[in-house]
């Protein structure tokens, strides 16, 4: 299940949940009647530096779980000839999405962190961020490819527990880091809106490689 | 309230028309008749909607959430559904909260509405293809359902009308199920999809086109080409997809006969006491909750198929007790919504085009045609009817790139050059797919909701079925390796194609409406949306619905000038 499965799970359930009572629901939507009916991306506001003060503190995770994430997220996308995903924050933006999220959804984050540590301390006696890059490399290894069953007795995988927490983990760090500003450059962005029109394919007919 | 006509109150009128909508056909029913002199009031139930609002050139990491936001998915769990419902627009879309419907158990319904003036158009795929004979009389040719009472030689001259109108990018084909319109000149064609659309034609014979859409691509009545910037569901600066607000509205504002109200959520048509005629809609105050009423001597619903039956079926009197013009008792059923849930994705190796984040984005992809039960094809024998696919070819970033990493950061840049089509299929219309109100369930204006009955049936999952295997069938003659099949049903309403439930016909006692949308029973009295719809093709639906409102006007504006309503 990807994030998005994951979102669109939790919204069916809202769904029943909100049509379940709906006498209710309406007379608390027209209590709930908003201000203005822009969003606020309607009305202009520009929240790319919201993340970036000084002074920023955790709104769902705890201490060591945002500096495990922190380590994580480096690791995971590094600083190269280009920034990393320490360097775009991306823990600041994934605790401000988990601290908005439903209950469900930020248990299975925290699960996923949580099999991290479980692992190392079984495996090294400590927690992950406190592990030497390399054996943070080592551990992370051994979860980052599926396992697959095997080819000469046709026998099937049991179900590969680690590989899903470390795909868990890695599609919240990966869309937080491409939808970062940082992410933008990295794909190469001008930050420029149009390009002009449309080409298409330039080949003379018949030759399209 | 804006837009009054005579500086007077605009209650305190009788209206020639009251136009209940103001989306694509709501848009068109305003211009044509405020144009043609009679006076009408526009109702819309959401606000107005302002160009400072479109977000269309804003960077996801400037939104709090970057498109991710919680607050969509709490007050739109329905609506999140559809790919168009984001955090930058999620205004524009119905809050869940306050407009419930229900569904049996087992039987679920996603159903998209936007309450805003422009309703879905703001928002709309812009897919525009006509329907042909093939569709219109496909009863008479394979025996399931019903003829229209209409032939593609009646909606001919207005697809003319509203396509020089609304501006329609595409190629002509001469293809038999697919007839050619008035087209500005086609996108172009990625490589891969010239070769696609070659080894297509080579090895099955089908036609592989660029996408029909109402997207402009050179200067057109007034607005400005493309820019090829990508998400026109945020809104567009230069106007370049047709939405009603810029385009129909706007001109019926300046035929100075038209009065638009917004707000106003409308609860049901007023009869007139002692004759069998429509008085106008009495609505709610989408604001203040106060309840109010036009006067009309003619009511046009365009409310999208759902909520005009739902008006009409919040309408009963002593005459027409299961719900207004619904002496046949069809008002509510055959319910149709396309079939989506089929399709294949792939890559092609032959083309080494690296993905490229300044790229012009062309908001358009490529189409199928139906190849399926076509007169040249002869008969399936598995399904009746058949489908058409969307789809592209092209190099995307590759964000499933394996492992972690700075090989996972080339792998991204590296992307792939990936290939996709997804299937549409023809929704039959049967009497079991029906929508009734939901005698327990009240909207937050106190107006009775919707209880929907619809399930795809077997003819709908054969050929899902089949345009999984043939998708991919397809894909691999263009070259495409690691293909991917999906060939499941997803639930109904997911293809936001509504259609049916107050059909046409030419027998009052199978039909709601006659074959220019006046209803059987209430002669001033008209259901100019998608709900007049007898079978559903496969076609995107939205163009064949302007066109067969404008047909309606021109007949309701020629007995206007007889003096017969």
């Amino acid at each position: 299940m990807n994030r998005r499965d994951m979102i669109r799970a939790s919204v069916i359930t809202g769904a029943a949940a909100a049509l379940g009572s709906p006498r209710g629901a309406a007379q608390n939507a027209a209590a709930q009647a908003a201000p203005s009916e822009l969003t606020p991306a309607g009305s202009g506001v520009d929240a790319s530096k919201d993340l970036a003060g000084p002074g920023w503190k955790p709104l769902f995770l705890d201490e060591h779980q945002n500096e495990t994430l922190i380590a994580l997220s480096d690791l995971m996308i590094p600083a190269t000839d280009t920034p990393g995903a320490k360097e775009a924050l991306v823990n600041r933006y994934i605790d401000l999405v988990l601290a908005a999220e439903a209950r469900d959804t930020q248990r299975a984050f925290l699960n996923s962190l949580g099999y991290l540590d479980g692992e190392s301390i079984r495996r090294y006696k400590t927690a992950f961020r406190y592990l030497s890059r390399e054996d943070q490399d080592d551990l992370l290894h051994s979860f980052a490819y599926p396992k697959n069953g095997s080819g000469w007795t046709g026998e099937a995988a049991p179900p590969d527990v680690g590989h899903g927490h470390f795909e868990a983990l890695k599609e919240r760090i990966m869309t937080a880091y491409y939808s970062s500003q940082i992410g933008e450059k990295e794909l190469g962005w001008d930050g420029a809106f149009a390009h002009g029109p449309y080409q298409g394919c330039e080949h003379p007919e018949g030759d399209h490689k | 309230m804006s837009g009054n006509f005579w500086g007077q109150d605009p209650l305190q009128q009788t209206y020639d028309a009251v136009v209940v909508g103001s989306g694509a056909t709501g848009g068109w029913a305003a211009k044509q008749l405020s144009e043609a002199g009679l006076k009408v009031a526009l109702l819309e139930a959401g606000r107005a909607v302002s160009p400072k609002e479109f977000t269309e050139h804003m960077p996801a990491y400037k939104l709090k959430y970057r498109d991710h936001s919680p607050e969509v998915v709490r007050t739109r769990p329905v609506q999140k559904q559809c790919y168009a419902c984001m955090e930058y627009n999620y205004e524009w879309f119905v809050n869940d909260l306050e407009n419930p419907y229900s569904t049996p158990p087992g039987k679920p319904f996603t159903w998209q509405r936007l309450r805003i003036l422009g309703g879905r158009s703001l928002v709309w795929g812009r897919q525009s293809y006509r329907m042909s004979d093939n569709d219109l009389k496909a009863a008479s040719r394979d025996g399931y359902g019903d003829d229209w009472p209409i032939a593609y030689a009646d909606l001919s001259p207005y697809y003319d009308i509203v396509e020089k109108y609304v501006g329609i990018t595409g190629a002509a084909e001469g293809n038999e199920m697919l007839p050619d319109g008035q087209f500005l000149p086609p996108m172009k064609m990625s490589c891969g999809e010239i070769l696609m659309r070659d080894r297509v034609k080579a090895k099955f014979g089908r036609t592989v086109t660029i996408g029909r859409a109402a997207i402009l691509t050179q200067n057109h009545n007034g607005r400005l080409q493309c820019h090829y910037c990508g998400p026109c569901e945020r809104g567009c600066s230069t106007f370049s997809y047709f939405s009603s607000p810029f385009t129909t509205v706007k001109d019926a504002m300046a035929s100075g006969n038209c009065t638009l109200i917004t707000n106003a959520v409308v609860a049901h048509v007023n009869m007139d006491a002692g004759s069998n005629k429509a008085s106008g809609v009495t609505y709610v105050d989408r604001l203040t909750r106060q309840v109010k009423e036009v006067r009309a001597k003619s009511v046009i619903l365009c409310a999208q198929a759902l909520e005009s039956t739902r008006i009409l079926l919040n309408s009963s009197t002593r005459e027409y007790p299961n719900g207004l013009a619904n002496s046949s008792g069809a008002l509510g059923h055959y319910l149709m919504d396309h079939v989506v849930g089929a399709g294949a994705s792939g890559r092609l190796p032959d083309f080494k085009t690296l993905p490229n984040a300044n790229e012009p984005a062309r908001p358009n992809g490529i189409y199928v045609p139906r190849f399926r039960n076509t007169p040249t094809s002869g008969k399936h024998s598995r399904f009746i009817r058949g489908y058409g696919y969307q789809g592209g070819a092209g190099p995307e970033f590759n964000f499933s790139a394996e492992g972690y990493g700075a090989s996972l950061k080339k792998g991204v840049k590296e992307g792939l050059y990936a290939a996709s089509l997804g299937a549409f299929g023809e929704s039959l219309a049967r009497w079991d797919n029906y929508i009734e109100i939901d005698r327990d369930l009240k909207d937050a204006w106190g107006i009775p909701a919707l209880h929907i009955n619809m399930s795809h049936g077997d003819n709908e999952a054969a050929l899902m079925e089949d345009a999984g295997a043939t998708a991919a069938e397809m894909l691999e003659a263009a070259g495409a390796k690691d293909i991917r099949v999906q060939a499941g049903v997803e639930m109904p309403g997911m293809a936001i194609h509504e259609l049916g439930t107050a059909r046409m016909g030419n027998d009052p006692k199978k039909s709601v409406l006659t074959p220019f949308n006046q209803t059987h029973d209430v002669k001033n009295l008209f259901v100019m949306d998608g709900a007049s719809f007898v079978s559903s093709a496969c076609q995107n639906p939205t163009l064949s619905m302007m066109a067969i409102t404008v047909r309606a006007c021109d007949h309701l504006i020629d007995r206007f000038h007889k003096s017969d309503v």
